[in-house]
């Protein structure tokens, strides 16, 4: 059976779940997801579409109850003290949520209202000059693109200084230069010790990006680890070939029985080393994503 | 209580579709039409309690007016920003209480209700309306734009799509539109349906501003819309306390 890797047992965890599900009527949602993630770790939920991870990131924002389980932030229960937590998290949701009627620094500025920032005015500068946004403090937001719309959300969830910072998919639709724009700045949090949950669908960024990555499949956690050990679980190589037209994969130790078995092979093959879509194809026998 | 946030991002949105004409005159243009048509056609010619019909519609004007501009734009505004904007879940995810996000909305919506009857007076007045203004008068039109403001977060919470939102408008508030003593005394209806329209709280608005004294009459209608506030605000708070997706 499938046995999580906590990671070094902490003082005091950031993130505490245990058995937390959630049923949508005859849907699960998340079943039995049991993890904790430490302070300062940048931790990766990985899945496709409808595995849970959204629903995960609902529950600990306090925006879903779950149906059985509890969970907690910094010791706080999320159901049972939800004021407690909500002064300790930044939210970047999926939606772009913003108003885009109102001007990028009405938009922090409301936002920090709403948390009570002291020094709203400075802090809003900070956020915009951290985003590279400063010259267009005061324009609306529905004439901003994708990329610097997305930017503001992050900034938005970082003006109340959160000490854990959830992001859920936070990349997505985004073209991969922006999206490394974004890579940047998430580093940059990491730097300052900021606690991240991430939730994405995309391989590079969970690996580039987590120091842990929970893989969720159909609602349940599949694996729990670094990307580096999940994937030194299944192999170091992959042999991609086509046979009548679908796509196998053949997992091997290292690059030498990878040469040593393409030898053996009629039609082209491609090696290279194993990710994260290749554990997730391991164990459940589906890809990750379409091709993004 | 930290609601003036909420207060705020409201009215700042307010007044970004203010500065489009299109938005203001679309949501002035019943009641306007109303005032024109009714007002100007049957003014001088018709006398109601001896006094001209101008008189008798522009207190029912302003009192459906302010009912409908504080209902529809929160109800409206909290269904497409919990369903499909998703801007109410930056409220939920805040560290603000329930009772904060109620009464954030719920001034915001008396603002909007304010500014509609404000608009329909200054008409009013110069049209030749001879409404005479006061205490009652104003704590009457405030309680109608706080009960119906708190109507619509009740409807906004519970509208599982922009549909449910049209539902609950044409079964409420329309019929409450028409029927409740805005364009004509409801003594004339038949008693049965007195009696429901009794029960409606757009009936004591139109009665105190009406009359507004101090009677034993309009202090029992001022009761009405107190309870039916009180009623929709608690809702409103344990709607918002639930909220689960």
């Amino acid at each position: 059976m499938f046995q999580p890797n906590y990671g070094p047992e902490p003082e005091t965890a950031m993130i505490v779940t245990q058995e937390l599900s959630k049923y949508y009527k005859h849907l699960v949602a998340l079943e039995g997801l049991t993890l904790k993630v430490q302070p300062g770790e940048i931790f990766g939920l990985l899945g496709p579409n409808g595995a849970g991870k959204t629903t995960t990131i609902k529950i600990l924002t306090t925006l879903a109850r779950p149906s059985r389980g509890w969970a907690r932030i910094q010791g706080y229960d999320v159901v049972r003290q939800p004021l407690e937590v909500k002064r300790l998290i930044g939210v970047c949701p999926q939606e772009v949520n913003l108003d885009k009627e109102m001007t990028a620094y009405e938009n922090l500025s409301i936002y920090g209202k709403l948390y009570r920032v002291p020094d709203l005015k400075p802090r809003i500068r900070e956020m915009l000059a951290l985003g590279e946004l400063s010259a267009r403090a005061r324009d609306l937001v529905k004439d901003f693109s994708g990329g610097m719309q997305r930017r503001l959300l992050i900034l938005r969830a970082l003006m109340s200084r959160p000490r854990l910072l959830f992001l859920d998919e936070p990349t997505v639709g985004l073209d991969p230069q922006v999206r490394r724009q974004l890579w940047d700045l998430i580093g940059q949090l990491r730097a300052e010790g900021i606690t991240i949950m991430l939730t994405t669908h995309y391989i590079e960024e969970a690996e580039i990006l987590c120091d842990r990555v929970g893989i969720l499949s159909r609602g349940r956690l599949i694996a729990l680890d670094t990307p580096q050990a999940l994937t030194a679980q299944i192999g170091g190589y992959v042999l991609e070939s086509l046979n009548n037209g679908r796509r196998q994969y053949l997992l091997v130790k290292d690059k030498e029985e990878a040469y040593l078995q393409a030898r053996g092979q009629e039609a082209g093959v491609i090696i290279r080393q194993t990710n994260l879509e290749d554990v997730f194809i391991q164990l459940t026998g589906e890809r990750l994503q379409a091709g993004d | 209580m930290n609601w003036y946030p909420i207060f705020l991002r409201e009215i700042l949105l307010f007044g970004r579709r203010l500065l489009r004409l299109g938005y203001v005159i679309s949501a002035l243009l019943m009641p306007l039409l109303y005032l024109m048509a009714f007002g100007l056609g049957l003014g001088n010619r018709v006398a109601i309690d001896g006094s001209s019909y101008l008189d008798y519609l522009l207190p029912g004007l302003i009192a459906m007016s302010s009912m409908i501009n504080s209902y529809t734009w929160i109800a409206n505004g909290l269904t497409m920003g919990r369903l499909y904007f998703h801007t109410f879940q930056i409220y939920i995810q805040a560290p603000v209480s329930p009772a904060a996000i109620v009464w954030g909305q719920v001034m915001s919506g008396i603002v909007r209700g304010l500014f509609s009857s404000l608009i329909l007076l200054g008409l009013g007045f110069i049209l030749g309306s001879g409404l005479e203004l006061n205490l009652i008068f104003v704590i009457a039109l405030l309680v109608n734009c706080l009960l119906f403001s708190a109507f619509g977060v009740v409807v906004g919470m519970k509208s599982r799509s922009h549909e449910d939102t049209a539902i609950f408008t044409n079964f409420f508030i329309m019929p409450m539109a028409f029927f409740c003593g805005t364009f004509f005394p409801i003594e004339q209806m038949p008693w049965i349906l007195g009696l429901i329209i009794h029960a409606l709280p757009l009936t004591h608005t139109n009665r105190l501003l009406r009359t507004p004294t101090l009677t034993l009459e309009t202090m029992g209608s001022l009761a009405v819309l107190g309870a039916f506030s009180i009623l929709c605000l608690g809702l409103g708070v344990i709607f918002i306390r639930r909220y689960s997706e």
